[in-house]
């Protein structure tokens, strides 16, 4: 049986969610898969091919060249955008239409680069930058 | 009483479907898988490759060989949209090709993925 004290602490609850979510839009963008160092630990220089390299992780996205040969180089994005709107708690009690945004980006952008020998083995092999993944987090200060 | 039920459960998935957002975008035109096939090592020509899959999106320089770069981009965007809370997901992925020429102007190699294959629609931002 619901008593009236749970009902109401139902309702307090659902209202409590509600005011925790209002206004709120959560994006994500993601280009290709994000490497890991864990995906890319089978990549021994001086032993690993091209052809080793294109069967674990595809092709790349770019081809280049280098003095030792030739650099492949994957490329992936990982964006996360949160914004939370404050003005939607006054809206059922004002006449106009108020805006209290906070908002965050964080762009995730990396990329993986292989360099081979003229032989098409690796002769070295590091991310760019190495950019851990930032949490949905809207606050901007 | 069945129709009441079918009714039913048509009423709530038109319901629940309400705020969905399904948009898709590409970048180029699909790369043949046939004609990757039949580019062959050694035999293949330079105007034999330009015949079966077109002019390369970028060409490319390496070591004194022409490198033909083919790619397709493909978006799928999925958005939940719940009035106060809305979710979106854009996922994008490409297909690679490249055609790596030797100095004779045959085919030396051929590298190419396919990453769009079973890309889905995708709404829930968080996790992988």
């Amino acid at each position: 049986m619901w008593t009236i004290r749970n009902r109401v602490a139902l309702f307090l609850l659902t209202a409590m969610t509600c005011l925790a979510v209002v206004g709120c839009n959560v994006v994500r963008v993601s280009l290709n898969i994000t490497l890991t160092p864990e995906d890319v630990a089978f990549i021994t220089p001086g032993s690993t091919t091209l052809t080793d390299v294109v069967t674990k992780l595809g092709a790349p996205d770019a081809i280049g060249e280098s003095e030792t040969g030739m650099v492949a180089t994957y490329r992936f994005l990982d964006l996360k955008y949160s914004r939370v709107n404050f003005g939607w708690l006054a809206k059922p009690w004002t006449p106009v239409d108020p805006d209290l945004i906070f908002s965050r980006t964080g762009l995730g952008v990396d990329a993986f680069q292989v360099a081979f020998d003229p032989r098409g083995v690796v002769v070295h092999s590091s991310f760019q930058r190495r950019l851990a993944g930032l949490p949905f987090y809207p606050y901007p200060f | 009483m069945k129709s009441t039920g079918g009714l039913s459960l048509l009423l709530l998935f038109v319901v629940l479907i309400q705020g969905c957002a399904f948009s898709r975008g590409t970048l180029g035109d699909e790369i043949n898988s046939e004609a990757i096939a039949a580019l062959h090592k050694g035999e293949t020509t330079k105007d034999e490759v330009i015949h079966l899959l077109g002019a390369p999106d970028r060409l490319v320089q390496l070591n004194g060989r022409d490198v033909f770069q083919y790619y397709r981009y493909d978006a799928k965007a999925g958005s939940l949209l719940l009035i106060v809370l809305n979710f979106t997901r854009l996922s994008i992925k490409s297909d690679d090709l490249f055609v790596v020429l030797n100095q004779n102007g045959l085919v030396e190699d051929v590298i190419s993925s396919k990453r769009t294959a079973g890309m889905k629609f995708r709404f829930w931002p968080f996790g992988d």
